[in-house]
């Protein structure tokens, strides 16, 4: 046996149990001959079955109603009507196809007391204008640095970001950028398609999170979509037609929280 | 294509086991798989089945979990290195109290993401490549958050806990 092939993983996998048969007797025959090592994984055993006799009881407890998924799942489908997302958007939609376009849109919306949501429209769409055109330096962080950027926008944010991954509809990660909006650090996404077409996302942390329904706006052939879930508020903007606009925004929404 | 009721269905009881890991907090616990369900069942339309169910289900778990603590700041004082712990069971007996007690209060004094990844390998039993894409990282992250998180739980049984029951 080559002693080298036994590495750092394969004590941990051989822990865990995720080394098959011969995997697992080179590593036995290893630490027969490495007693430090061999101790070193004793270890991990024992806090294996200590952690196990700590919580593993609680898997079987009952679960309680509230938890059911169908109930939950009941709940939801009647409180669809009145609860948003895709609802809303084809509302929203039809809305705009019978020529509304141009304002805040939405059977149920309610205009929040500080106007926040729509200022937030218009800090995207300013942000959008200022960077999108940009050549040289359209981002901060580029997209070849992607876990960095998304590290540190979900530091900045305090929020988990996901960055979307557009590619399934054309569009690549650009990069970001951090920007201030409504007095808080805001994230700027931005991706651009085959035919140099961007998109930017202005995402800011919010504490009522609750999800909303999308909010189209429509400025000079610039639009918009808002829409909050979940602790973040997001705005997507691009020159796009409304379909390929909700389009990514669904996919966003998908990945983002 | 969905993810089916009945799939996330099976995979409650380990949500909540993780959550109360997590927290040591029944309640709190019990809140933050609630708050995931109802999200990742509002999701399932939009949800494509790339990947594991039950990682995307933790995945879901953990965002919800982060945002809360980024929230509620004070959820470090439910989480006191004497919160009860486990319930006495046939277990403790074999291991002897002391052990889940050390253990658990150097959990809790590990880093949250040492924990959350030594939590889903070794109670959970996530499959490596199932617990990256929970905590969405790479591979290699993981192995090192493992090896940290079990050589400080390690360092930290063996030495005792000189330092961990610091008074606030």
């Amino acid at each position: 046996m080559n002693r080298a092939t036994i590495t750092e993983t394969d004590l941990h996998a051989y822990v865990d149990g995720a080394l098959d048969s011969r995997r697992r007797a080179l590593v036995d025959r290893y630490l027969a001959e490495h007693p430090v090592e061999a101790e070193r994984v004793a270890a991990w055993e024992r806090q294996n079955e200590t952690l196990g006799a700590l919580y593993r009881h609680i898997g079987d407890e009952p679960v309680p109603t509230r938890l059911d998924v169908h109930r939950i799942a009941d709940a939801h489908a009647t409180t669809r009507n009145t609860r948003p997302w895709r609802s809303m958007a084809t509302a929203a939609a039809l809305c705009l196809a019978v020529g509304l376009a141009g304002g805040w849109i939405g059977r149920g919306y309610r205009v929040a007391s500080d106007a926040g949501p729509a200022a937030l429209v218009n800090e995207a769409v300013a942000a959008h204008g200022l960077y999108a055109s940009e050549v040289a330096h359209p981002v901060e962080v580029r997209a070849d640095q992607q876990a960095h950027l998304a590290a540190w926008l979900s530091k900045r944010l305090e929020r988990t970001l996901v960055l979307p991954d557009l590619r399934p509809l054309g569009f690549g990660l650009v990069g970001g950028r951090l920007l201030p909006a409504q007095g808080q650090p805001a994230a700027q996404l931005m991706y651009e398609d085959a035919t140099g077409q961007r998109v930017t996302f202005l995402i800011v942390a919010v504490s009522d999170g609750h999800e909303t329904s999308l909010h189209y706006g429509d400025e000079d052939g610039m639009r918009s979509l808002l829409w909050t879930d979940e602790g973040i508020r997001c705005v997507l903007v691009g020159s796009l037609s409304r379909d390929r606009l909700r389009d990514i925004a669904t996919l966003a929404y998908e990945q983002l929280g | 294509m969905a993810a089916p009721l009945d799939a996330i269905e099976g995979h409650v009881p380990a949500l909540r086991r993780y959550a109360r890991a997590l927290t040591h907090d029944a309640d709190l616990a019990d809140d933050l798989v609630q708050d995931s369900l109802e999200r990742a069942i509002r999701k399932r339309d939009l949800w494509r089945p790339t990947g594991s169910l039950r990682a995307w289900l933790f995945r879901i778990l953990l965002n919800v979990y982060r945002n809360d603590l980024r929230t509620r700041r004070r959820m470090h004082a439910v989480m006191s290195p004497d919160a009860p712990l486990a319930e006495p069971g046939v277990k403790a007996a074999q291991h002897g109290r002391l052990a889940l007690a050390e253990t658990a209060r150097a959990m809790q004094a590990l880093p949250a993401e040492q924990r959350e990844a030594l939590l889903l390998v070794a109670v959970e039993g996530l499959s490596y490549a199932e617990a990256a894409a929970a905590l969405d990282i790479p591979a290699g992250t993981l192995m090192s958050r493992l090896a940290r998180g079990r050589a400080a739980l390690r360092q930290a049984i063996e030495t005792g806990p000189p330092k961990l029951r610091t008074v606030k």
